[in-house]
């Protein structure tokens, strides 16, 4: 090898620990930006493949009992291409002695190794078909509590009776509601199993999937009534609820939008983050080769020479940096993919990154620190000798001496390291400019995620505001008012209650399509139960001929809803034009429409109350779920049986299951941005230090003391990352609005901002920490080489 | 000058002038300097510290670029050539020795002398390490070849420098105080070695604080105040 490859190879490995820096943060560029935006890839695409391969239904029929004729014929009209049935029903139960109950939905097919539409995969061999007296769970009821193979749950017979079903395995199902969203299990069993639960041997859904891949919602929809018409009626069978999605939708749809917003903003970010680490890195590395630069050229080197040379070194520190990083960030994407497969219930069937993705990563492994090195490359090779060889580093000489040493002149009594220090701090313009980019940046996104993590918090809270009751209870059948009310008086610990009808709502539209997706619920307008905040418009008044109000994700789910229009609705088989006055946030809840309970019998003829609420006197998760277990208790005493329970505590804790989605994201991310921010720091602080090996030899050779010399870097390291903290806390500011408003977008859901103030703080906190520990390191390192060897350092 | 040279001299500064900026008021390191300088003369240039010397001779080998005026040398326009022109040519005409050795540090004694034979392509490959290990067995350094130069001496440094200077076999050598941060025997030694030089007809321009070195030159240049204001000849014991 000639002697210039030579040197190439022996400032790589001599100077190791530099080498060792500057792949690193290059590694952690690539990882940030190969993670968020691989890991968004292979999100969205597994997530669709893995529910396109369940094959969705388009038409979901609630009804009567039917059988296998009426399957048979669905199967056989020119637009289905496929027909499901399955028995499905929900039931109370508890896990093996707990006092608390929850809720199940159990569906049964006929042969569960053929199911056509909405797949259920099973996860193993085990327990799969589920046997009689055993239950298959769906595995989202891991998110909620720790099932096992072997569990008992007693599950409660409209009867009242017990019938225990033990676990037997899990399966996937990526079409129902995880559990921790729904607030309920859905397990599988067989139709014996079914049949000993009190439920007949015959169907109540209809899945079907349409031979037309590319159909509209609208046609879908006109196609389903039509369906439902020539299907069910003529058996003189009710249809309870139709259900078309939007074609090649899922519910999780919107948390998907979000997550991927957020993944390409901070993929961005951190692509914006790494090409500053990569470039303030890879120039302060030419800075200190100047002076060499200026040698070679005096001996004889050209410029397009020394060019290659340097070209080369900073080649073999990306191509190490893409060695180690594409490995990592395909492990890191791995690891990301399965948290977030996990936490969203869908499985990942390949890893694979993208291509373009791998272009990315390779391009900052490779492109950016070379892009990064041409300016100081071509300035070092292209100055004369004699500048090169007085070089000192990056930065102009004129700023410094006057300028800093007059403002640090004013500040009296500043002990002398200290000054020393940010002297050489500010002396340094160039470098300091650079690193101050790479560290404000870094402390910005990372401040700025913190920020966004407290306004989801924030508007968590918000939203728990409209729940102001404790417990709700569902029934199946419309009840009296006056005897639930009536059942639950003198419940200890009731302090009071209210019921509300519920039925399903149907917007009608003048095309013929139908969407079924709402509930209407009926109250009393002035009822204090719940706390609704206006988004648009107005709440009910209960006075006049009064409107409807909506919920923002009814609003999101229909696209005709918009305040001021008039909407026609079908509920319990009556329609009527309602003119819609207002929007509320809602919950995370599913589309609800608001009326006043009057205005609603009056429409339709309510036969019944169908939801209980109950206000206890404590609001902590454990009393009301004692309050609703007496509530319940009681209830069924009086031969109320309740199809479904929740407390106010529940149905918090399933909107927060639902936007922790994004905080759990968040965090990641935020950890992921911090851990570049905190390397680039440690690197620049590391080679802020290493350049003034010199000058540490010189500080000793003159009588410094290791302390004062470690005082002089920390203070130094300190001081940079202050002033990163703070225009980083400025800059979060714009950020995390941004990416706020973004988010509301989204998920079509106002969030409520809020600045992370104890973020703003932690971060400086880490911030101070890592910039002195980062300077600590490289000067405790260069206060341990001799004398000699500092001031001979190059 | 120097009258019984009628051959063309190699370096010939003209009107040469270099100001420095200085940020505040420029100032003037070289005041209209003519010079010429023969194949084969051994110069050295003197003078306090501060005068002008380094100055000069970086005129000379092209390190730095003259404000106003003419450097030519072998018949080269110096300050017409850019910067990676200006490489070439020096890693083949001249041979610079620097006051603080300024060798590479990562690389070997041995291979920072083969380096000028790498990037001017000089002699043949397999040429290049016997001949280094020649010019360093001159030098007395054979035995550190394979050592890192922080490791060496002061004075083995600049013997390994001068080495490195002669690598390309150049014409001319320039040198900086080369004997500066040697002892007595060892710039004995490195002086011994440049008059040898000389004898194979190099020319030689050495900048120097030793008066004694200084008066066994056969030319030297006084510079004051960035001007050359005595040159004196020592004819017979260059004939000697
Ligand atoms: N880069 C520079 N910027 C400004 N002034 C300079 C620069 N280099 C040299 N000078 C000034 O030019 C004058 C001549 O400097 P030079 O280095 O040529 O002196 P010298 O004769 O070599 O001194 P010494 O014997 O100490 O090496 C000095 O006054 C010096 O201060
Ligand atoms: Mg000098």
């Amino acid at each position: 090898m000639s002697p210039r490859w030579r040197k190439v190879v022996r400032d790589l490995s001599l100077h190791w620990f530099r080498t060792v820096l500057v792949v690193l943060s290059i590694v952690i560029g690539i990882f940030a930006v190969g993670v968020m935006l691989g890991g968004r890839e292979i999100l969205l695409r597994e997530f669709d493949a893995d529910h396109a391969a369940s094959i969705p239904a388009n038409v979901t029929y609630r009804t009567d009992d039917f059988g296998d004729d009426l399957v048979a014929r669905a199967g056989d009209e020119p637009w289905v291409s496929a027909a499901q049935a399955r028995r499905s029903a929900t039931f109370r139960y508890r896990r093996d002695g707990a006092d608390e109950k929850r809720t199940i939905t159990l569906e049964a097919f006929r042969e569960f190794d053929d199911i056509s539409v909405a797949k259920v995969v099973p996860a193993g061999k085990d327990g799969w078909p589920p046997a009689n007296g055993e239950v298959v769970l769906e595995s989202s009821a891991l998110q909620v509590t720790g099932y096992a193979v072997g569990d008992v749950l007693s599950v409660e017979r409209a009867d009242g009776e017990i019938v225990e079903l033990t676990v037997a395995g899990f399966a996937h199902d990526i079409n129902s509601m995880p559990a921790q969203f729904a607030g309920y299990e859905t397990g599988y069993v067989s139709f014996e199993t079914m049949t000993s639960l009190g439920e007949s041997d015959s169907y109540n859904r209809l899945s079907l999937t349409l031979a037309d891949e590319g159909i509209s919602w609208a046609a879908a929809s006109r196609f389903a009534i039509d369906l439902r018409e020539r299907l069910f009626e003529p058996e003189g069978l009710r249809v309870y609820h139709t259900e078309v999605p939007e074609p090649g939708s899922h519910f999780l749809g919107d948390i998907f939008s979000a997550l991927s917003l957020l993944l390409v903003a901070l993929g961005g970010l951190s692509l914006g983050l790494s090409a500053f680490l990569v470039i303030n890195t890879v120039s302060s590395l030419m800075a200190q080769q100047v002076r060499q630069v200026g040698i070679m050229k005096s001996i004889g080197g050209s410029a397009r020479q020394l060019e290659w040379l340097y070209v080369v070194m900073v080649g073999i520190y990306g191509v190490l940096a893409v060695a180690i990083g594409l490995p990592a960030t395909a492990a890191g994407t791995r690891w990301f993919t399965d948290f977030a497969a996990e936490i969203l219930n869908f499985r990942v069937a390949s890893y694979t990154t993208p291509a373009w993705v791998v272009v990315v990563e390779v391009a900052v492994g490779l492109a950016v620190p070379l892009l990064a090195a041409a300016v100081p490359i071509r300035r070092g090779t292209r100055m004369s000798v004699v500048t090169a060889l007085n070089a000192t580093g990056v930065g102009g000489k004129h700023f410094g001496h006057t300028v800093v040493d007059r403002a640090l002149g004013m500040i009296r009594g500043l002990p002398r390291p200290v000054a020393l220090s940010l002297r050489n701090t500010f002396l340094r313009k160039g470098r300091l400019a650079l690193t101050l980019s790479t560290l404000v940046l870094a402390s910005g996104v990372v401040m700025a995620v913190w920020s966004v993590q407290a306004s989801i918090e924030r508007t968590i809270s918000d939203l728990e505001t409209w729940w102001n009751y404790d417990a709700e209870v569902d029934f199946a059948v419309p009840l009296d008012a006056a005897s639930v009310e009536a059942a639950v008086e003198d419940v200890d610990g009731v302090a009071a209650s209210e019921t509300w009808p519920v039925f399903g709502a149907t917007v009608v539209h003048a095309d013929g399509s139908e969407n079924e997706s709402f509930v209407i619920v009926g109250l009393d307008p002035d009822t204090d139960f719940v706390g609704p905040t206006l988004v648009e418009g107005r709440w009910l008044t209960g006075e006049g001929p009064d409107g409807i109000v909506i919920n923002t994700d009814a609003r999101d789910s229909e696209p005709s809803f918009s305040v001021g229009s008039t909407v026609t609705l079908r509920v319990l088989g009556q329609e009527r034009s309602w003119p819609i006055v207002g929007v509320v946030r809602g919950q995370m809840g599913g589309p609800a429409i608001y009326c006043d309970a009057g205005l609603m019998a009056e429409a339709a003829g309510i036969p019944g109350v169908t939801r209980l609420l109950v206000r206890g006197e404590d609001s902590d998760a454990e009393s009301e779920q004692a309050l609703l277990t007496d509530v319940e208790e009681r209830l069924s005493e009086a031969g109320l049986q309740a199809s479904a329970t929740r407390t106010r505590a529940d149905l918090a804790g399933q909107l927060r299951e639902w936007l922790g989605i994004l905080v759990a994201f968040l965090v990641l991310m935020a950890a992921l941005i911090a851990t570049v921010g905190v390397i680039g720091l440690t690197g620049t602080m590391s080679i802020n230090v290493m350049e003034s090996t010199r000058e540490i030899g010189v500080m000793r050779a003159t009588g410094a003391q290791h302390g004062a010399i470690y005082r002089i870097y920390v203070t130094e390291g300190a001081t940079v990352g202050a002033i990163a903290w703070f225009f980083g806390a400025l800059a979060s500011y714009p950020l995390s609005t941004t990416l706020v408003r973004a988010l509301e977008g989204a998920i079509g859901m106002p969030l409520t901002y809020a600045f992370s103030w104890s973020g703003v703080f932690t971060w400086l906190a880490l911030m101070l920490a890592i910039s002195s520990a980062a300077s600590l390191a490289p000067a405790f390192r260069a206060s341990r080489v001799s004398v000699r060897d500092a001031i001979a350092y190059e | 000058m120097a009258p019984e040279h009628s051959d063309m001299p190699v370096v010939s500064l003209r009107s040469l002038v270099k100001v420095y900026d200085t940020g505040e008021a420029p100032f003037t390191a070289l005041k209209a300097v003519d010079l010429d300088v023969y194949s084969g003369e051994f110069v050295g240039i003197i003078g306090k510290s501060g005068s002008g010397k380094t100055t000069l001779i970086n005129m000379i080998t092209g390190i730095d670029h003259p404000t106003s005026g003419e450097v030519v040398v072998g018949g080269t326009p110096v300050h017409a050539l850019g910067e990676n022109a200006l490489a070439k040519w020096r890693g083949r005409t001249v041979g610079v020795v620097f006051q603080f050795f300024q060798l590479l540090p990562t690389l070997t004694v041995l291979e920072n002398v083969l380096l000028p034979m790498d990037f001017c392509s000089t002699y043949p490959l397999r040429e290049r390490v016997p001949r280094a290990m020649d010019l360093l067995e001159r030098v007395e350094l054979a035995d550190q070849a394979h050592k890192l130069p922080a490791t060496l001496s002061g004075g083995q440094q600049q013997r390994a420098a001068i080495a490195r200077a002669m690598a390309n076999d150049p014409p001319i050598i320039a040198a900086d105080e080369p004997t500066g941060n040697l002892d007595s025997k060892t710039a004995e030694a490195v002086f011994g070695m440049f008059e040898r030089l000389v004898e194979q007809r190099k020319t030689i321009i050495m900048v120097t604080h030793d008066n004694d070195l200084a008066g066994r030159v056969r030319r030297a240049l006084h510079v004051a105040d960035g001007e050359i204001v005595e040159e004196r000849i020592h004819r017979e014991r260059h004939m000697g």
